[in-house]
């Protein structure tokens, strides 16, 4: 989004928009629990990426880094002002979703069972982790950052992401790995 | 069976750095494998974790972008119905926030970078015009020396060979200076000479100056006259006068001019416009006392001589109007001479002397001459931009590096602050 033309612009706004609202959602309200939030996160995004396109360097980032390194300070601006941790329980709605997501992927019931168990314990096991982990895990999927974008958003050195990130899997891996021990005891 | 697929929770870990290489690899679908697919999968559990957006959300973003509200001004007004969604229960932004919201964005204009830079820069700029303008001097050149030099009470006579001056047998009473009123005004614009001037009221001053051009050879004879021309329009006259025109080589004129003393500056000033001014002067020289003792020494011989005048008529031997006749001629010749003397200093006071000197060389001729002012005028106005621009650069760069301290610091707390609210 570097010096196109208004036209252009505008186009490659729209196409952003398309193809990162419902990601830049997903990790609003996965690091919110709220959805209300999460939409006024989303658009502030969107907007504020609007307001900063003449701005934007891409030799320093995709777009949807920019988006979501957006994204991530409004969503925290969102926590500082709440004060308040956030709850990661997913609603009925967010339950039968992700029931719903589970049954239209791919295989038989046997797998579509699977897979909602997985990830069930993996749900709780993001629950689990400290928020900080948590929201880089988020940030790190629903973003698809990679580990330099990571870097910048966050505002820390690439190498630093990288351990991070390796260590907030790690803990996740384990809190599966835990889960999994108990549910078989 | 509720094993997850998890890359590397079973072999050893790899090292950190390939570890995050396979991740990355990954998931941008560059790697294969079962522990490519195992990171892939995981991404979409978690990413099948968050529930879907709202359609009706999407839609009013939709709905937003096909029809967008954009104020190319303002292009924050792009979403004005998230303003509303803000006040919805439960979310940061009550209500009541966004009259204050709203004066914030106002005030946030000011926090542009390009009109923050803007202002400083006229602030800067002002300043620098205003320090410069304080501080700056005349015309290059140009120089005024006060020389309050109290004239003793000596009896010679003023060296002003002012023959053409009309003998008046009355004293003039010369312009002081808490008398000269409204003609003292132009010496008041003038420095040096004028504000000391000014500065001693009631007293009685010489004023003097000297004028140097610059002329053509063959102009010299042209700004002379036009300089004595000068001088008889403001009521003065041309004392002497020596205009010496060599066909090849350097001509040169000297005028010695004596002008009313309160249309001095206004005189200088015509007679700047004539040719460029290579250098001029000013002086001043306060003759109070000498004034002063040449009025008394008038007042005490008129009083002798009207003394012998009433002896004279009670005088009744030949002997005693002999003598007295004797000496009223005496006095009368007292008078007559203290009345001139008198006469002189005041003309001192009431007119200056302006030695006008017009130099005239190859070098400037019309033509160069005019080309040598413009380059004289390009120096200095570069000159004093130069200087605008130094004292704005003094005023901005410190300026600049506070603003930039609090920004670095502003930023570090926002970004400390942000990531305190993950410290939960």
């Amino acid at each position: 989004m570097t010096r196109l033309s208004p036209a252009a612009e505008e186009r490659a706004f729209d196409g952003l928009f398309r193809e990162c609202a419902s990601d830049v959602h997903a990790y609003a309200i996965s690091l919110l629990g709220d959805r209300a939030s999460a939409e006024d996160v989303t658009a502030l995004a969107f907007e504020r990426l609007y307001r900063a396109r003449a701005r934007l360097d891409e030799r320093r980032g995709t777009p949807r880094a920019w988006l979501f390194a957006i994204a991530r300070n409004a969503a925290l601006d969102e926590l500082r002002r709440r004060r308040r941790r956030p709850h990661y329980e997913l609603d009925d709605q967010g339950s039968d979703a992700l029931d719903g997501n589970a049954a239209r992927d791919a295989g038989g019931p046997e797998d579509a069972l699977e897979r909602v168990e997985r990830r069930e314990t993996l749900r709780a096991a993001l629950a689990a982790l400290p928020l900080r982990e948590r929201e880089l895990v988020l940030l790190k999927f629903h973003g698809q950052l990679s580990n330099a974008e990571l870097a910048r958003a966050m505002g820390i050195s690439e190498s630093n992401a990288g351990t991070r990130l390796h260590r907030a899997l790690t803990r996740l891996r384990d809190c599966c790995a835990d889960l999994d021990h108990q549910e078989v005891a | 069976m509720r094993i997850i697929a998890f890359p590397g929770g079973e072999e050893s870990s790899p090292s950190e750095e390939t570890w995050l290489a396979e991740l990355d690899a990954a998931l941008s679908d560059q790697a294969g494998g079962p522990a490519a697919d195992s990171w892939r999968e995981l991404r979409a559990d978690v990413r099948s974790l968050a529930p879907p957006v709202s359609p009706e959300f999407m839609q009013s973003l939709e709905r937003e972008l096909a029809h967008p509200s954009v104020d190319p001004v303002r292009p924050a007004r792009r979403f004005p119905w998230l303003r509303a969604r803000r006040s919805s229960p439960g979310v940061a932004g009550a209500p009541r926030v966004l009259g204050a919201q709203r004066a914030i964005g106002r005030l946030r204009v000011l926090a542009r970078p390009q009109l923050a830079g803007v202002v400083a820069l006229v602030a800067a700029l002002a300043v620098a015009v205003a320090v410069v303008g304080v501080g700056g001097t005349g015309a290059p050149g140009r120089s005024a020396s006060v020389e309050p030099v109290a004239a003793g009470p000596s009896h010679s006579a003023p060296s002003v060979a002012g023959s053409q001056a009309a003998p008046s047998k009355g004293v003039t009473e010369p312009n002081r200076v808490d008398d000269l009123g409204p003609a003292a005004g132009p010496y008041s614009s003038s420095a040096g000479a004028a504000s000391a001037a000014a500065a001693a009221a009631g007293r009685v001053q010489q004023l003097a100056a000297s004028v140097s051009l610059s002329a053509s050879p063959g102009n010299v004879q042209a700004v002379s006259d036009g300089v004595s021309q000068l001088a008889v329009r403001d009521e003065g006259f041309v004392e002497s006068s020596h205009v010496q025109v060599q066909q090849h080589g350097s001509s040169e004129a000297t005028l010695t001019l004596r002008l009313p003393s309160a249309r001095l500056s206004a005189a200088l000033a015509a007679i700047g416009r004539l040719a460029p001014v290579s250098s001029e002067s000013q002086s001043l020289q306060d003759i109070t006392n000498t004034y002063d003792a040449a009025r008394r020494r008038l007042a005490d011989a008129t009083a002798e001589h009207q003394a012998l005048l009433r002896a004279l008529a009670k005088a009744t031997t030949e002997g005693q109007i002999d003598s007295l006749r004797e000496r009223l001629s005496q006095a009368d010749g007292a008078v007559g001479q203290d009345q001139s003397y008198l006469n002189a200093v005041s003309r001192r006071a009431s007119t200056a002397e302006v030695e006008v000197t017009v130099l005239g060389s190859a070098q400037a001729s019309s033509e160069g001459l005019t080309f040598h002012r413009g380059l004289h005028d390009a120096g200095r106005v570069l000159t004093v931009a130069a200087i605008v621009l130094l004292i704005a650069a003094a005023v901005l760069v410190p300026l600049a590096l506070v603003i930039a301290a609090l920004a670095c610091a502003l930023r570090a707390w926002r970004r400390y602050s942000r990531e305190r609210a993950l410290r939960v």
